[in-house]
């Protein structure tokens, strides 16, 4: 229904930042100010423990992979790989998304298995493909004789060695990734800044196939006075159909009985190439929702390739081809059953498809821009 | 002369005619009865179009899912619709439809065929107060 | 703190959103076993109003097709496997045999056995000719687990109508498809199939569970769209001699449920496009149910919003509706025995409701 996605399961806290105070960066052009929970307000030494837990390698087991391992800064905080690459060369199902402006999504993973930063940065250090440590236990006994964060955690949150929790590690990780904000493109300085010199004429009649023939407007989406580009929903558009067609029922029913079992989502979704196709339905046990995965932001996306949830799109031409298909790589290809009412051809012409990607290119953000140094898609 | 002399015959003869016949802000129920049948050959118009007469290769019809031009609410525009990713008015939400449930091409804005179409979904929805915005 | 108690906790955070889901379990792990005896309870599932529409050649509109095609994909992943499916009418829109013949074709990947309800969409053109031809008779009854079901064409009309000047069949077929045309007819079961229902329930015991399906609704709700049956009150008083006598329509594209006496009435959701509550039409008066809880309206970009099929539960002689809504959250509407009407099972309190869940 059209108010679905302002119906919250988990209500948050929320508390907006003072505008004006050092700890939050101001709004940047075309987005609201971030919002914080009120049990995890920020600090400037909360956000700096952040930053240097983020890039603490010893989250895994191999002593090697760090939060910034598969969110790099340099690569727009993802990795370029189709699905992320943990701990031993261990390789997951899905694609890194972005650390920018995850701050405002409503759930964080592809399927929202958690409802915030939080919840999301405990679960890498423990997932048997990523950071690959038993437990938070262990993970958190690695810290407490470490004398450097033992005095900072003090700092902080005033726990003394004992005190400290794997939370304590989530609220600094959380404060600092909601100072990765990104908005001020040229779209923004175009639609919200008065500025109609700010995007080429090809993004300027690409904004107008993204609003209207390509319908990419109802679950990326834009406002009056800001784009966040989700809607926080959960849609099936066709990706990874081909590779459980014809074993959906089977798939899905091994999944519920292992769940009712007691096995961990988090760990069956990115270790089980089949499982993970089953997307939100993993979560939710919604029969709607079997293969349906979390609308992304589309902001810095000519920085974030491979793209979808599997990595499976190499190019923004091979995205809005997929999308173009009615939400298949060829035209021939067949159609997921389960596929959401919103995705059908949209028989675009190529210069239509052209604008459209030129479109997206207007969306990067200058400071995240100026930090990438590749691209390059790693195999 | 004779011209002169009859334009005051006819000026004259006007003074002492009733007013409402003369003065542009006044007019006869005959006028109202007028006015309001020209619309609604108008609203007829837009019935039939809303009925199936896009002619649209699909054959979807407005009415299939709007019977009476009902859930067109059209008292609530302008709105936010995030479709258009915009707050819109009535006959772009319109032309949303015809493009996306019918196929077919726009309609111009300032079309007859598109002032119809408001014109009978108008029409069906008359004396609802306004409420511009509502969801 | 453990791995395992961790673990509990946050499947305590996402069992709040399963929650939501949870009286809905179309991949039951569950047994269905809801009534005193094993015997009497069992499931079927029940699909309704398609609307297969034929542009040319073996061009269908795409949008129509999408949500029988979902609905099917979807029914065939109930386990345990429900008894049987219900098919409850307008597989066609302009009851073509291309139409028909090709709803039939995707039919056809449904697992288990279907009983077919006729729709007005399906008989005007040819007075239900390729239909009957296909399918069999448009009014029957059968015997399942101690419950009797009664299939009856309740779209016929006054013959006057039907036998009208028309310019051709499909002119008639035209004028009945539209919803709200002040030229229609308003549809009856009629005197001879009133008849047969007499005969065949004369040989029913009066404690034995009733199910009448029909395609449209047999109690009066609004005329103006036929959401109606010209001779409901007589049937009604023909299923009251019944301890429970459930009424299963479709025809509404909407949820609807009521209670009149004896009957729990039920209405089942199109698989093609929502339709909204008479009330929205300003300019006449209707009567909607005041037990059911309105469906929010749809999101138009969503094609399958407020579009669904439903997985039906039987207990003991009761109902329980499922709706399985794509692209909305799923309704169940329940017999409540102390209320001795359906409620439903979420949105029954004001408080509960989504905005704007008041049918705007």
């Amino acid at each position: 229904m059209i108010t679905l996605n302002t119906c919250r399961i988990i209500t948050l806290g929320m508390a907006i930042a003072a505008a004006g105070t050092s700890l939050v960066n101001a709004a940047p052009l075309g987005l609201p100010a971030v919002p914080i929970p009120a049990d995890n307000p920020q600090s400037d030494a909360k956000i700096a423990l952040g930053d240097r837990l983020y890039h603490e390698e010893r989250f895994s087991a191999d002593g090697k992979v760090s939060c910034a391992t598969c969110h790099a800064e340099e690569k727009a905080f993802t990795d370029h790989r189709a699905v992320s690459k943990g701990h031993n060369g261990l390789l997951g199902t899905r694609n890194a998304p972005t650390v920018i402006n995850a701050a405002y999504m409503e759930t964080q993973f592809w399927d929202g298995r958690e409802p915030d930063l939080e919840g999301q940065s405990k679960q890498p250090p423990i997932n048997p493909v990523e950071g690959g440590l038993p437990d938070h236990v262990a993970f958190v006994n690695i810290f407490r004789n470490d004398a450097s964060y033992v005095k900072t955690f003090k700092q902080v949150f005033g726990v003394d060695k004992k005190e400290i929790t794997i939370d304590h590690f989530a609220k600094a990780i959380a404060s600092f990734e909601r100072t990765i904000i990104a908005g001020d493109s040229p779209f923004d300085h175009y639609q919200f800044g008065g500025d109609k010199s700010a995007m080429s004429e090809a993004a300027v009649r690409g904004l107008a196939v993204y609003v209207g023939q390509g319908r990419c407007v109802s679950c990326h989406i834009i406002e009056q006075n800001q784009a966040l580009f989700t809607d926080n929903r959960f849609h099936n558009i066709g990706v990874g159909f081909k590779n459980i067609q014809g074993r959906v029922g089977e798939i899905a029913k091994d999944f519920l009985k292992a769940k009712n079992k007691g096995v961990d989502v988090d760990v069956t979704v990115l270790s089980d190439p089949d499982a993970s196709e089953l997307g939100r339905f993993a979560v939710s046990e919604d029969i709607n929702k079997i293969g349906a995965f979390k609308t992304p932001s589309l902001r810095n996306i000519e920085l974030t390739p491979p793209y979808m949830h599997d990595g499976s799109q190499k190019t923004l031409a091979d995205m809005v081809n997929f999308y173009n298909n009615g939400g298949r790589v060829n035209p021939d290809d067949p159609l997921s059953p389960f596929l959401s009412g919103g995705i059908r051809p949209l028989n675009l012409s190529d210069q239509q498809k052209k604008d459209l990607v030129a479109f997206l290119k207007a969306l990067t953000s200058p400071s995240i821009a100026a930090k990438v140094t590749s691209t390059k898609i790693i195999d | 002369m004779t011209i002169t002399s009859t334009y005051k015959g006819i000026f004259i003869a006007a003074l002492l005619l009733p007013a409402q016949s003369l003065l542009a802000d006044e007019f006869t129920g005959a006028d109202l009865k007028r006015w309001k049948q020209q619309y609604m050959e108008v609203v007829d118009e837009g019935s039939k179009l809303f009925h199936g007469g896009l002619g649209n290769e699909n054959t979807v019809s407005c009415d299939q899912c709007h019977p009476n031009a009902s859930n067109t609410h059209p008292e609530t525009y302008p709105k936010f619709q995030q479709q258009l990713g915009k707050v819109a008015v009535l006959s772009e939400m319109i032309n949303w439809c015809i493009k996306n449930p019918l196929k077919a091409d726009p309609l111009p804005l300032d079309s007859a065929r598109m002032t119809a179409l408001q014109a009978y979904i108008t029409e069906e929805r008359r004396n609802v107060p306004l409420a511009p915005g509502k969801h | 703190m453990n791995r395992k108690n961790h673990f509990n906790r946050r499947e305590f955070l996402k069992r709040g959103s399963a929650l939501i889901a949870a009286g809905w379990l179309p991949l039951s792990l569950v047994e269905v076993a809801f009534g005193k005896t094993q015997a009497e309870s069992f499931t079927f599932a029940y699909i309704s109003d398609s609307h297969l529409t034929h542009i040319k050649g073996n061009n269908f509109v795409r949008n129509w097709d999408r949500g029988l095609t979902r609905a099917i994909a979807e029914a065939n992943l109930l386990t345990p496997r429900p008894d049987f499916i219900l098919y409850g009418g307008d597989i066609a829109q302009l009851g073509t045999p291309e139409e028909i013949d090709h709803g039939l074709d995707l039919l056809g990947a449904l697992r288990g056995d279907v009983h077919y309800v006729m729709g007005e969409h399906d008989y005007y053109l040819d007075l239900g000719e390729h239909w009957r031809k296909r399918i069999g008779p448009d009014h029957y009854s059968f015997d399942h687990k101690g419950v009797h079901f009664v299939v009856l064409n309740s779209i016929l009309t006054h013959d006057d109508w039907i036998h009208k000047k028309w310019d051709s069949p499909m002119h008639r077929m035209k004028e009945m498809a539209r919803l709200d045309n002040p030229q229609g007819s308003p549809f009856l079961v009629g005197d001879p199939q009133r008849e047969w229902l007499r005969k065949d329930l004369e040989k029913i015991s009066k404690d034995t569970p009733l199910v009448v399906v029909s395609h449209s609704p047999l109690q009066k709700i609004y005329k103006g769209w036929n959401f109606w049956t010209d001779d409901a009150e007589q049937i009604q008083a023909m299923l009251k001699p019944f301890d429970k006598v459930t009424v299963l329509y479709g025809h509404v594209h909407q949820i609807q449920y009521n209670q009149i006496d004896n009957i729990s009435f039920h209405s089942v959701m199109a698989t093609a496009w929502p339709w909204p509550y008479p009330s929205t039409f300003a300019q006449e008066a209707s009567y909607m149910p005041k037990l059911t809880v309105e469906i929010n309206r749809a999101d138009p970009f969503f094609e399958r919003d407020g579009t669904g099929w439903q997985f039906i539960n039987m207990h003991t002689g009761d109902v329980d509706v499922h709706d399985a809504l794509p692209d909305n959250r799923n309704r169940v509407v329940a017999f409540d025995e102390k209320k001795g009407h359906p409620v439903d099972a979420r949105y029954q309190a004001e408080a509960n409701r989504i905005p704007p869940m008041k049918h705007f």
